[in-house]
């Protein structure tokens, strides 16, 4: 990956002519008050540990011209294969999770460019191990199909690709399955009799959208006593009840507004119909934009989940990717062409320089461990590592979308470009682009919809 | 067969009495050499180091051994035979000992190597657990008779099994368990020991070729839920079992998949609701950050709930237990997920719609100001008070049926809040919550608003929130003032708030 002519001319242009930094990342924020709580104290201190990697001042790093730190790729990749292999007795702790730690690996490496058809073979076999004859799959084997690791594992499955792959799933018992877990408030539960929260709206939707199951209700659903007949009906009131008095998504109605969860109510509607359409439909969206918008705090410049609490790599992914989806329910891409309103085109509704300093200074694991991480002082994790770069190529890419032109939500087209001109990073720290919706590489996506709509029925 | 010839090839064999063995090895070595002279020499001393007579033997022997000698002529058999018996040739010879023939202990060290006195004393071991084995046999054969009511049939006694015959077989099962660990390594578990699993056949994790994250249990964990796999497959849910998914929780209390199961075996064999909460609430402090214990907590409430709702009391009873311990969880994260979307839950299942929990809120926020989840809970037990919200309400929409001093408490409230740190954005947000909530207008806390922005857009221009300035963009708008507006917008995207240009800007172009 890396050019050994670049490097080295790199690190002599760092120290030859390296580039003021915007105070806007280095120096503390012009207002904050005097009174101390829990809060502003654990605030100070997230900043103190930020700061001087913000300022390009630790030399062991090896900074740009920009003062960014380059991005180890073969390191975080390194690390993500280490996270394939055999795990030491520690990780019982994810035998409940096992799908996830293969979603996160496998996206992680494939933003970074690696190929992951190597894997296809494990990943099959560890797939059957974990189905459940009854539908969906579970965290690990012979435990209960869980919506989250369902959703999961087909993501897993789409990002390896491959007939082989997705002809593990056992479509009619997903089914079967989806139809009991669809709860008669519109949501759905994440595991026959688990919780209902919006992570299963989300989820649900990928899974049936990708596999193009049948949308009918079997006779035997729970719901369907309650007179639903649609695995999508009230969903979309669903995720409206969880919409706060500040803007933001909580998981479940009448709880606190949370990054992750925005994301999710944001990627459930915008599959159930075009952003355009539905979002504006179902939520205020100028009180969410604004709070999306504060979660990205300076001089740190990442996003936190929730008001008042601290900046974490991972909503670099939840926080940052609401943005695509907002601006595709602003209908504002379609409506123009680039060469009219070039400006608008880049415009950005948060800090991306911001983003992207955070993420690459205080979002890797500096030490030889690699991979990324939640913020300086915290080791790295597969989960951080995913969803970090995840929201790093997010930043790096413009995406756009045919929404207008569109009734059939299979048929938004979403294109995702890199951002053209000079960036902070270096164009071989540039990642793979990602689905908006589906966080996944576009082309597995599409493959494993084509698959699957060429499947009506079972 | 009897040696007729004698003497005839003694010279170069070993004659002298061999060493005393040092090994399982060493001894087996000499019976092999005692009951093969000939192989020995040969050894020793390679076939042309041997005599004449001697080679002719050997060679015979080896010959006689291949069991070909049918195919010489009748006169060549009988030369041979002649041979063979002079040179007295031992009758049965046993095969060179194998070192790996013994197997290896569980160091993985080869037995054949063992001391002679460590061997027997192995030895001993294996049969000390054989008997071990058939005795627990015989216990096991009792306890099935005894459970079928079956007679012995020569005696006419029934079959019964005392406490005494249990604890037996329970130190039995130790006492195996330990033979086992030291003669093979092999780790009996808690509950192949124990008496009482003897009934469930296990159904152990096998991991599937090349399978990926695969992880390395501790054998604890693996044979624990190798049970359960049993238990829930066998749909089971006794006591036992119960005892099961604690030890289990307590090795991953993420698995839910051992809580969904738990709560069935609470739900079928009636376990009264506080004993289950003693547990779960130690659980709970252990655990912080868990997820699964606190839906666990939701689906006992919902549970248990019925069986108190006719009796208020109870019912406020069990809601200000619940609270306390949900003060106690929040005393260590005052801002932990799960355990506020749990109190919402509370509140609305067991109405505790009261002052304590406004009071118990309000304690929260003057300890932190800045504690968003403590906010975001007074918005909803102040908004979603059945006692006059409507219904159904959305929390981003006008409620006309909120009662007029409830907002003008809460916005007092916010404002003497926001006083104490004007930078807060928490009761920021909550102030425009109660507005909209409320139906009243921003241009209400315009002048309010306005203290904490001075000149703006002048040299001497002060502003002590960017929240402050943000809301006066809304007050702005709605006041038909879009100038001003857009004067606080670019202020707050040139220097107070410049990480959110962005959207400042879009604002911009709202206007």
């Amino acid at each position: 990956m890396f050019d050994e002519e670049v490097v080295p001319s790199t690190a002599t242009s760092r120290t030859a002519y390296s580039l003021p930094i915007d105070p806007l990342y280095t120096a503390e924020p012009p207002i904050t008050d005097d009174l101390i709580s829990v809060t502003s104290t654990a605030q100070g201190n997230t900043v103190d540990q930020c700061l001087p990697l913000l300022k390009a001042q630790d030399n062991s790093i090896e900074y740009n011209i920009h003062g960014v730190p380059r991005l180890r790729r073969r390191k975080i990749i390194n690390y993500l294969k280490l996270t394939l292999g055999q795990l030491p007795a520690p990780f019982v702790a994810a035998d409940a999770s096992r799908p996830w730690s293969l979603y996160w690996a496998l996206n992680g490496m494939s933003l970074l460019g690696e190929d992951v058809s190597q894997y296809r073979e494990g990943l099959c076999a560890t797939a059957q191990h974990l189905q459940n004859d009854t539908g969906g799959f579970g965290g690990g084997f012979g435990q209960q199909s869980h919506l989250a690791t369902t959703y999961a594992m087909i993501l897993a499955l789409a990002i390896v690709g491959g007939e082989e792959a997705y002809a593990i799933i056992d479509r009619r018992a997903m089914w079967k399955w989806l139809c009991a877990l669809k709860h008669p408030g519109g949501g759905f539960q994440m595991s026959v009799g688990g919780e209902v929260d919006v992570r299963g709206a989300y989820c649900a939707a990928v899974i049936i959208s990708l596999l193009n199951l049948p949308l009918d209700l079997s006779s035997d659903s729970p719901a369907r006593a309650a007179g639903v007949t649609d695995l999508f009906a009230g969903l979309d009131s669903y995720v409206r009840r969880c919409q706060t008095y500040e803007g933001g998504i909580s998981g479940k109605p009448d709880a606190e507004a949370h990054g992750a969860y925005a994301f999710c109510a944001l990627g459930c509607l915008s599959i159930l119909d075009a952003p355009h359409r539905i979002i504006p439909r179902i939520l205020d969206v100028p009180r969410l934009i604004s709070w999306l918008s504060a979660r990205q705090y300076a001089p740190e410049g990442g996003f936190s989940g929730r008001t008042n609490k601290l900046v974490d790599g991972c909503y670099s992914h939840w926080v940052g990717a609401c943005w695509p989806l907002i601006q595709a329910s602003l209908g504002e891409s379609a409506s123009r062409q680039p060469e009219e309103s070039p400006t608008l085109e880049t415009h950005s509704f948060y800090d991306r320089e911001g983003l992207i300093r955070y993420i690459l200074s205080c979002g890797q694991d500096h030490s030889s461990r690699g991979g990324m991480r939640d913020k300086p002082g915290k080791r790295s994790d597969a989960y951080h590592t995913c969803y970090v770069l995840s929201g790093l190529s997010s930043a790096q890419h413009i995406v756009t979308t045919d929404t207008l032109r569109v009734e059939q939500v299979a048929n938004v087209t979403w294109t995702v470009l890199p951002h053209p001109g000079d960036q902070i990073y270096d164009q071989e720290d540039l990642l793979n682009p990602t689905d908006p919706v589906y966080a996944i590489p576009q082309g597995a996506r599409e493959d494993m919809m084509n698959f699957f709509l060429s499947k009506p029925g079972f | 067969m009897p040696p007729k010839g004698k003497g005839a090839a003694k010279a170069k064999i070993p004659d002298s009495k061999p060493s005393e063995p040092q090994t399982v090895l060493q001894r087996a070595q000499q019976v092999y050499e005692a009951t093969n002279p000939l192989e020995a020499a040969r050894e020793q001393h390679g076939l042309n180091g041997l005599s004449t007579v001697e080679r002719t033997a050997y060679i015979n022997s080896e010959f006689v051994s291949t069991g070909t000698t049918d195919q010489l002529g009748k006169k060549a058999q009988k030369e041979l035979w002649k041979q063979v018996n002079e040179a007295s040739i031992p009758p049965r010879k046993l095969p060179k000992p194998k070192p790996e023939a013994w197997g290896k202990d569980k160091y993985g060290r080869n037995i054949a190597e063992y001391g002679l006195e460590q061997f027997h004393d192995r030895s001993d071991k294996i049969l000390q657990l054989a008997t071990l084995k058939l005795d627990s046999k015989e216990f096991r054969d009792t306890r099935y008779r005894a459970s079928r009511k079956l007679k012995n049939g020569l005696t006419g006694e029934s079959y019964v099994l005392t406490d005494e015959d249990i604890e037996a077989e329970k130190e039995r099962r130790k006492e195996m368990a330990a033979l086992m660990d030291d003669l093979y390594g092999e780790k009996m578990g808690s509950y192949s020991v124990d008496p009482a699993w003897d009934d469930v056949v296990p159904i152990p994790q096998t991991e599937p070729e090349g399978a990926l994250a695969a992880i390395a249990y501790p054998e604890d964990y693996a044979e624990s839920t190798s049970y359960l796999r049993a238990v829930m497959a066998a749909k089971e849910y006794s006591p036992r079992c119960l005892k099961l998914t604690e030890h289990i929780i307590s090795m991953n209390p993420a698995h839910y998949t051992v809580w969904l199961y738990r709560f069935a075996i609470i739900q079928h064999l009636d376990i009264p609701l506080l004993d289950e909460l003693t547990w779960l609430n130690e659980v709970s402090l252990d655990f912080q950050k868990n997820y699964q214990i606190w839906h666990h907590r939701q689906l006992l409430t919902d549970h248990y709930y019925p069986t108190i709702a006719g009796t208020p009391d109870q019912v406020k009873r069990f809601a200000s237990s619940e609270r306390d311990f949900m003060m106690e969880m929040l005393i260590e994260d005052a801002k932990n997920y799960h355990v506020w979307t749990y109190r919402q839950y509370a509140v609305r299942k067991l109405g505790m719609w009261d002052e304590d929990e406004l009071r118990s809120i309000s304690g929260m926020i003057n300890q932190d100001v800045r504690n968003n989840s403590a906010w975001s809970h007074r918005f909803f037990i102040v908004f979603s008070n059945p006692a006059y919200a409507t219904e159904g309400s959305h929390a981003t929409e006008h409620d006309p049926a909120i009662p007029a001093e409830i907002v003008d408490r809460e916005v007092e409230y916010a404002k003497e809040k926001i006083k104490l740190a004007p930078q807060n954005q928490s009761p920021w947000n909550y102030l425009k919550g109660v507005l909209v909530k409320g139906g009243r207008k921003l241009g209400s806390v315009r002048e309010y608003t306005e203290q904490y922005v001075d000149d703006l857009g002048q040299d001497t221009e002060q502003v002590r929130s960017s929240h402050a300035l943000d809301q006066l963009v809304d007050i702005y708008v709605e006041a038909g003032e879009k100038e001003k507006a857009d004067l606080c917008l670019r202020r707050l995207g040139e220097k107070w708030d410049r990480i959110r240009l962005g959207y400042w800007e879009w604002k911009r172009t709202t206007l």
